[in-house]
């Protein structure tokens, strides 16, 4: 029963870049192979642009430094996983040892 | 027990090195086990210790001039106790008439004795690169080697994943291929793996639904090479959705290859991925990283610098 709710959900939420180094390659790539596990539709949209949240090429164009403020949004049966997991990824600063 | 029997070293090298077996034939079913060649100066002399039985002994002049100084006697003696350590055999450059003793002697001990108009640096020279190339550590592996604007590429990857087929389309790209299904390579100088194919099937591929066909008849003698380094291994896979595949080729993977690293990309197949064009920019990019440049490390340059201005 609640699988069928959820089935066409949409989840958005604000994500702030917290690593010091920002969405470079390797925290695209990362998100690129995270995002990329999940069924649903993600975008990721900074300032007025928005992108697929599948493509490192797409990641990559939004230049995201630390400080900013990423709009993500998830379409599909597992859009709330999707927004979780992608969240966890973002606080966890990419695995990367930064002060 | 390894070694290369002298008559098959004679076999190989009596046109390059214009050899004449001049004395010691019952001596041929000797081997060479020692990948190096000596110069029995001080064994001649006298001084035995550390000599290096081995190895070819290569007389050149000195060793000729320092023997027919000696007392036939003499001379003889040092010669016996040359030849009965058991060398391998005696190659004479510069065309020296071969003393009496020596050639007597080799008859005797049955111990092959060349001769050879060759200087003896050159004799040397043509002798080691030989008996490097039999001696290089060796392996068999299954794949295709194609060398690809310059790169030598080693396909692999399962049975029916399309190996020869990419092969096939490389060389009627005008790439050229080294060998299909089975390549041998070799550690040459303990630096170098270069690859070959057999001499039987080096012209022919087997494409599934064609069946054999001879790619030098099909398309000339430019599509051909008998052998290359291998710079690139490429494994081919069915494209598995559960896999992540690298996807900015910023580190690099190698696998190894007689012990030497050797670059290593995993690429996918699927239908609508042009596999010929796959290899042939792999080959490209891995040219522009050995040339220093490296595509994904720049553009993230370019991305750090884009972010700090923003």
């Amino acid at each position: 029963m609640r699988m069928e709710d959820t089935s066409n959900s949409k989840v958005e939420e604000k994500f702030r870049i917290v690593n010091s180094l920002g969405l470079h390659l390797r925290p695209a790539r990362m998100l690129a192979n995270l995002t990329n596990r999940f069924e649903s539709d993600i975008f990721i949209k900074k300032d007025s642009e928005e992108v697929n949240g599948k493509s490192i090429m797409g990641i990559i164009t939004l230049a995201a430094p630390k400080g900013a403020l990423l709009k993500v949004t998830a379409m599909g049966a597992d859009a709330q996983e999707a927004i979780e997991a992608i969240g966890k990824l973002i606080e966890n600063k990419f695995g990367e040892d930064d002060e | 027990m390894r070694g290369i029997l002298i008559s098959e070293f004679y076999e190989s090298m009596k046109d390059e090195l214009q050899l004449t077996l001049v004395a010691g034939k019952d001596g041929l079913r000797r081997r060479i086990r020692w990948a190096e060649i000596n110069r029995p100066g001080l064994a001649l002399a006298g001084y035995f210790d550390y000599f290096a039985w081995r190895r070819v002994q290569i007389l050149g002049k000195v060793e000729i001039t320092y023997l027919r100084s000696l007392k036939p006697e003499l001379s003889r003696t040092r010669i016996a106790e040359i030849l009965s350590r058991k060398v391998p055999c005696i190659i004479v450059a510069r065309r020296y008439q071969v003393p009496r003793e020596l050639a007597e002697g080799a008859d005797r001990l049955k111990v092959p004795l060349f001769r050879t108009p060759l200087i003896t640096v050159d004799l040397i020279d043509r002798v080691t690169v030989f008996l490097d190339n039999e001696f290089a550590p060796s392996v068999s592996l299954k794949g295709n080697l194609v060398e690809v604007f310059g790169e030598g590429v080693f396909l692999e990857g399962k049975s029916g994943v399309g190996k020869s087929e990419t092969a096939l389309g490389l060389v009627a790209r005008g790439h050229r291929l080294i060998t299909d299904d089975v390549v041998r390579i070799k550690l040459r100088e303990r630096k170098y793996l270069i690859g070959s194919g057999s001499e039987l099937t080096k012209h022919h591929m087997e494409i599934r639904g064609l069946g054999i066909i001879n790619i030098q008849k099909l398309f000339g003698a430019v599509c051909f090479r008998k052998e290359n380094q291998i710079d690139l291994a490429i494994t081919l896979e069915g494209w598995d959705p559960a896999k992540e595949y690298e996807r900015l080729g910023m580190e690099e993977d190698t696998i190894r290859i007689l012990g030497k690293p050797v670059p290593h990309l995993t690429i996918p197949v699927r239908s609508g991925r042009d596999m010929v064009l796959m290899v042939e920019t792999a080959a490209l990019n891995h040219r522009l990283k050995s040339m220093g440049f490296n595509p994904a490390r720049a553009l993230d340059e370019e991305l750090m610098k884009a972010m700090g201005a923003r």
